[in-house]
């Protein structure tokens, strides 16, 4: 076996470098050692040893860099700090802002909700007749070709309140429908649009008398008016009171369209309470004395 | 005139008490000569015994000892800082071992001329010191470095003679 040569690919190793230049490393160390011994002899005009100085001026770079370094290192952590209580008051500012959202929201809801009991108790206080004021409870819609509309609605009076079934359903705007069914926390409300409803209405300008019914959507249809009546668009229809539910003169809604029709005239009416947004309603309980007294001198 | 490589040099010893009583009386005329004879403080003794000496001697570590050890007691009877008459003549002593073993010492052209460089790169050294470590504002005196050349040179082709007498091959 033949021993492997192997190159010494790195140069000549220290010592051997050394020992070849010693004469001139042998210098190098004696100036060295006698720099160092007149640096602690030599003092500079500011009183200060010379090798004190060198120490300084050699280390002077380093402290300023690693100054400067732990500076930079406070900044940045002075920053993440900040950073952080900036994360940590953001968040609480938003929670606070979501309450405070809610909160305004909540008392809009609530602005809106005095302001329709205002007006209903105003337009309470303005009819003849003992009332009622009910919240409604649940709605259900029925379903046509265009779209989703009111067929019905439920209140949070009952008989435990003293209702009883055919008593109207009244808003300021206008007339809502009449009691279908009642229970003792609960009654629920056909409503002017229900095809199966209707109202004894008369047509604020023409005194012409109809009976309203529900359409096919959202809308109502009034009945029984003769081709020759003259009715126009936009007139105002009130209820007549014949019909024993409904008061007299309360607006029910305006006619939309007019055309006539084999014998009678095709009358389209828009309801003038907002039969979509019902909150607060009243329920017609009986006339006031004095507006029964004139009832009955009709009759 | 340059010395062959291949061609043995001569290197020349004294005896060690010749070369302390050498050294010792160079110390002590570098010392008090300048006290009584003003052109005195041009001539450095120590120096020119550390040039002959470590032209003799033809060794660099040797050299160096030499140089270092003359300066610094050169330094320690002055009242100067001690070390930089010591580093000067170390690096003489250096550079006189180095050019021994380059040069025909035996002609005296030519050791006239390198004791003049030496004595030349003392003072330079001996400046450049004061310069750097001293602050002095203007240690380069062309006019007195010149001088002290010549004076130096001067005086080795009488001491160089004197000292040849004592020596002997190694």
């Amino acid at each position: 076996m033949r021993p492997v040569q192997t190159l010494d690919r790195d140069g000549p190793d220290m010592p051997a470098v050394i020992r070849r230049h010693a004469s001139f490393v042998t210098l190098l160390v004696v100036v060295s050692a006698q720099i160092l011994l007149l640096s602690l002899q030599i003092i500079r005009p500011n009183h200060v040893r010379l090798i004190r100085y060198w120490a300084v001026e050699a280390f002077d770079p380093l402290e300023r860099s690693l100054g400067g370094l732990m500076n930079v290192g406070s900044t940045a952590y002075g920053t993440y700090r900040h950073l952080w209580h900036a994360e940590q008051e953001n968040q609480e500012l938003h929670i606070q802002l979501v309450a405070a959202q809610a909160q305004i929201q909540r008392l809009g809801e609530q602005a809106g909700e005095t302001e329709r009991l205002r007006t209903l108790l105003e337009f309470k206080n303005q009819l003849g007749y003992q009332t009622m004021a009910a919240e409604v409870i649940a709605s259900s819609l029925g379903e046509n070709s265009n779209a989703l509309y009111p067929a019905g609605i439920d209140i949070d009076k009952g008989s435990d309140s003293g209702l009883t079934t055919d008593l109207a359903v009244i808003t300021p705007e206008g007339v809502v429908g009449k009691i279908l069914a009642v229970f003792p926390h609960r009654a629920q409300v056909l409503l002017i649009t229900d095809p199966s409803s209707g109202v004894g209405v008369t047509l604020a300008q023409s005194r012409v008398q109809g009976i309203l019914k529900g359409g096919s959507n959202s809308f109502c249809e009034l009945h029984f008016v003769m081709n020759e009546e003259v009715v126009s668009r936009g007139e105002a229809v009130v209820t007549s009171g014949l019909d024993q539910i409904y008061p007299k003169g309360l607006p029910v809604g305006t006619v939309v369209n007019v055309g006539d029709g084999n014998i009678y005239k095709t009358i389209g009416v828009k309801p003038a309470a907002d039969l979509n947004r019902l909150e607060m309603v009243l329920v017609v309980l009986k006339p006031l004395a004095s507006e029964q007294q004139a009832l009955n001198g009709i009759r | 005139m340059p010395v062959s490589t291949h061609r043995p040099v001569a290197v020349f010893k004294v005896h060690p008490a010749i070369f302390s009583i050498v050294a010792l009386v160079a110390l002590l005329l570098q010392t008090f000569l300048p006290l009584k004879l003003p052109l005195a403080r041009l001539m450095d003794f120590p120096l020119l015994i550390a040039i002959y000496f470590a032209l003799m001697r033809r060794d660099k570590v040797y050299g160096i000892a030499l140089g270092t050890g003359l300066g610094l007691l050169q330094d320690a009877l002055s009242h100067d800082y001690i070390g930089i008459r010591g580093i000067a003549k170390a690096i003489v002593g250096y550079l006189a071992a180095s050019a021994s073993t380059r040069f025909e010492l035996e002609s005296l052209v030519a050791r006239t001329v390198l004791t003049g460089v030496f004595v030349l790169v003392h003072n330079l050294c001996f400046a450049a010191l004061q310069h750097a470590l001293l602050e002095t504002p203007h240690p380069f005196h062309p006019i007195d470095i010149a001088s002290s050349v010549l004076v130096n040179v001067a005086l080795s082709l009488v001491l160089f003679q004197i000292l040849d007498r004592f020596r002997h091959p190694a």
